[in-house]
């Protein structure tokens, strides 16, 4: 436990330096651009492949991987662990935290009532289902509600 | 600490507010929302809510010398009623998010202010700073740090559970398309001790876990058909493996999509820095563990079809959660709709906190929705089907409505409401009317 105590700051700082050490080569870097040139529908099931059929440079990765197909959007937190920075090129912060915030205002379903086509949690009446859900999978409640995003949880669980 | 961040942030703003004149892009997204609610329970005078809610964001991009942008975010209500049990006051709000971020050139960018953080095995919202960048060679790097923005405090205490400091990073080295590997971790400042008495008998004399993790993750696609992503996390506070998430994806012919997963989870490891999941299970030291698969296809344009099929196993018991979806799309578009059915077999070992075994269930979804220039409409129904009666009710199903109009290209109109029926309420009624306005000036890029 000392070692990590002692370990985690040093390796952070080296994380800095190596920064400035690489900042005198950066500019020959693809990256990624700041926004999706071309505007893109709500509601739309994105395919990357329509138009790309290469490699995105700044991820360097098929631009394939990234199309929003169902799995896709069952499984999007591997895909913005690693690559948040192409997640933000087309979808502003705020549509992340319309889900995964600190202090949730209402559920997401109530608040985009009209738009069910859009993949949210806790649909209907959930006080009757999460007991059930809650016992079979206790992981899944705790990405969102382990250490935020839990002032309702804490009424009851404490 | 955390009013010093706090502060900080308050100039960040400031300072930028003269930029914001002369930016050439704003993005304004506002929502107002009012809810209409009834409660009338045995025992307690009959209450009229009408909690009222003000979401709003701001995007000012180009700033300075162009490269500048703020970002904010958050939400306010306020209870034009009765005081609603939402609010510990009549009115209460929350900052999302409030950054100013620097892009270095298309490689490397800062943040300062509120953000979310998420790289690798961390997900935090940090007051404080951060730095990302990709190297030379492959490699790349992130770093953050700051002060925890804090939570609900938890019962009878002054305290969320959380450390009020926090540092974390991850590197990563990506090779040629084919592999990306990670390294992360996160060190948040000592736990506070809890002080109530009932907590302090319960929780290893009311000291909380230190929230520290390290972990590693891979992208691996050695064919363009195939990749493999996860992570394993390290809790070096219990000296343990706390998960393990793996993901296989196969597209073996255009518009098929097979997915394998893996998840475990010690749990002791894994919920270690958490005060209200610490103290939620009886038995910390189970492991629980998640094996599925599933399939996609894109039919057309206008149809898709998924089945999926999942089993989970704990040391109480093991359950299974099968079914299938479809999504239908027509008119450009417009129209879109679904539905889906999913089985869930629980095992008998299973029992809820009376200690009675837990019952299978199905669950049944249809929407429908319609999108035009002038107005909008949605219909959604939502049916759990209990194999046996839970509170001497079969059912917990609701259905929803909503209807909306533009009144301009970005202003829009919409009410929804929704009756149900379940084990929690006879009759669960339920509306609101909604005030949505998203604007951009000059916007040259899309952001939805």
């Amino acid at each position: 436990m000392r070692f990590f105590q002692v370990m985690f700051p040093a390796l952070a700082l080296a994380g800095l330096m190596i920064i400035l050490a690489a900042c005198a080569q950066m500019n020959g870097l693809p990256g990624l651009p700041a926004s999706h040139p071309e505007a893109l529908l709500a509601g739309q099931q994105v395919s990357c492949a329509e138009c790309h059929e290469d490699q995105q440079k700044g991820t360097m990765k098929a631009f394939d991987s990234f199309s929003h197909t169902p799995e896709f959007v069952k499984n999007h937190r591997f895909y913005a662990s690693s690559d948040e920075r192409l997640c933000s090129t087309c979808h502003k912060s705020s549509f992340c935290n319309d889900c995964h915030t600190n202090q949730v205002e209402m559920k997401p379903s109530l608040r985009y009532g009209n738009r069910p086509d859009r993949e949210m949690p806790h649909r209907g009446n959930y006080m009757t289902m999460h007991r059930i859900e809650g016992k079979l999978d206790p992981a899944s409640c705790y990405r969102c509600h382990g250490r935020a995003n839990n002032e309702r949880c804490i009424s009851c669980h404490q | 600490m955390k009013l010093s961040c706090t502060s900080l942030i308050s100039t960040c703003f400031l300072l930028a507010l003269p930029g914001v004149a002369l930016s050439a892009e704003v993005s304004v997204d506002a929502t107002a929302i009012v809810r209409f609610e009834q409660r009338a329970n045995t025992g307690f005078p009959k209450q009229d809510l009408a909690p009222a809610t003000q979401f709003l964001g701001l995007d000012v991009n180009k700033l300075g010398d162009g490269n500048l942008s703020l970002h904010v975010s958050g939400w306010g209500r306020e209870d034009i009623l009765d005081k609603s049990y939402y609010n510990n006051d009549q009115a209460v709000g929350s900052l999302t998010y409030g950054y100013l971020q620097y892009r270095f050139n298309r490689a490397a960018d800062a943040r300062l202010g509120r953000f979310f953080v998420h790289e690798g095995a961390v997900n935090e919202q940090v007051d404080g700073l951060s730095l990302r960048s990709d190297l030379p060679l492959g490699f790349g790097v992130s770093v953050f740090g700051g002060a925890n923005v804090h939570t609900q405090h938890l019962a009878n205490e002054n305290t969320d559970g959380k450390g009020d400091a926090i540092t974390g990073g991850r590197i990563n080295y990506r090779y040629k398309g084919m592999l990306e590997l990670g390294a992360s971790g996160v060190y948040e400042s000592k736990a506070p001790t809890l002080t109530d008495p009932a907590h302090v008998a319960l929780l290893n004399g009311g000291k909380l876990g230190d929230h520290r993790l390290i972990g590693g993750d891979v992208w691996f696609s050695p064919f363009r058909m195939v990749e493999v992503m996860g992570h394993t996390t390290y809790n070096p506070e219990t000296r343990g493996v706390a998960e393990h998430t793996y993901l296989l994806n196969v597209k073996p012919v255009q518009h098929l999509v097979l997915t394998g997963e893996f998840n475990e989870h010690r749990e002791r490891n894994f919920f270690f820095g958490s005060a209200m999941f610490a103290s939620l299970l009886n038995d910390l030291n189970e492991k629980s563990r998640s094996i599925g698969g599933s399939a996609s296809y894109e039919i057309s344009q206008a149809l898709e079809v998924a089945a999926d099929y999942k089993h989970f196993t704990r040391d109480a018991g093991n359950a299974d959660r099968s079914g299938g979806d479809i999504r239908l799309s027509f008119l450009d578009n417009s129209v879109r709709s679904g539905l889906g059915y999913h089985y869930v077999r629980i095992s008998k070992d299973f029992v809820n906190v009376m200690g009675t075994p837990m019952d299978s269930y199905h669950e049944m979804r249809v929407y429908a929705m319609h999108d035009t220039k002038n107005y909008f409409a949605a219909v959604d129904l939502l049916d759990y089907l209990f194999q046996e009666k839970v509170n001497n009710e079969q059912n917990a199903w609701e259905a929803m409505a909503s209807l909306g109009y533009h009144l301009t290209p970005q202003l829009a109109v919409s009410g929804d409401f929704s009756y149900g029926r379940n084990p929690e309420y006879i009759r669960d009624i339920k509306g609101l009317v909604r005030l949505t306005y998203n604007m951009t000036f000059d916007s040259k890029g899309g952001k939805k």
